[in-house]
């Protein structure tokens, strides 16, 4: 009985072990995505796509009469949700919807990143 | 002519031309007031005036930054939700009860970055 729950209870640290060492590896894993982003080739594919609308560094809406929102400084995740949703069809815009139809996830993924980079919007309270 | 061109060309898409045509139909929103958009803003504080504050519904993100954006790109987006154009189910919520003024004094109040977290 005893040596029973003493070999349980070393698999249990065991198994702690080595979900500890996968926590590790998954966010060293997220780290080294955020690392992977290329800041010149996702800027140079912003200012190709987006600045005449979003203007520089999409810090400066230059579409008279057509609402169009500052991305400069934006939460990361939200953009990449917002041009998600614009690519499949769950949210649609004349423009936006056109713009974001033939991207792929890894460039919806380098322009939200690239934007949320710059510095522009803040957290107004 | 040359510059007009290249200003266009690097979409090459259809967009812009049906963005050209919507620069003349987009209606004008009434005048906001920043100063009553503040009074009206408490509802919004909740959620927008906390750094990094994640929605839980119906998926999990910050939610988008609101200080220094366009005005008119905030009215059109809270007039979405309240239209239901734009779905998220939260943001229809507090949409509904605004009126077209509340609106334009809530996007002439958030257009203004004041001096607030990046």
């Amino acid at each position: 009985m005893m040596t029973r729950s003493r070999t349980s209870s070393v698999a249990r640290r065991i198994a702690l072990r080595l979900l500890k060492a996968a926590a590790v590896c998954a966010s060293l894993g997220a780290s080294l995505s955020v690392l992977a982003h290329d800041e010149a080739a996702a800027g140079k594919k912003a200012e190709q796509l987006c600045a005449t609308c979003h203007g520089p560094n999409g810090n400066k809406p230059m579409m008279p009469g057509l609402p169009t929102p500052r991305l400069a400084g934006q939460q990361y995740e939200y953009l990449r949700q917002a041009l998600t949703a614009y690519h499949d069809g769950s949210r649609k815009d004349p423009m936006m919807s056109a713009m974001a139809q033939p991207l792929t996830p890894r460039e919806i993924d380098d322009l939200a990143w690239y934007f949320s980079r710059q510095q522009g919007l803040t957290t107004k309270y | 002519m040359r510059n007009r061109q290249s200003a266009i060309r690097p979409h090459g898409h259809p967009a812009v031309a049906v963005a050209a045509l919507l620069l003349f139909s987009v209606p004008a929103w009434a005048d906001g007031n920043p100063t009553q958009g503040k009074s009206k803003s408490a509802m919004c504080e909740g959620c927008h005036g906390i750094v990094g504050y994640r929605t839980a519904y119906p998926d999990v993100y910050p939610v988008p930054k609101l200080g220094g954006q366009a005005a008119d790109y905030l009215a059109k987006a809270l007039q979405d939700y309240k239209s239901g154009a734009r779905a998220h189910p939260t943001m229809r919520g507090i949409a509904a009860g605004l009126s077209d003024q509340d609106i334009a004094d809530l996007a002439a109040y958030y257009s203004d970055p004041g001096k607030r977290a990046p």
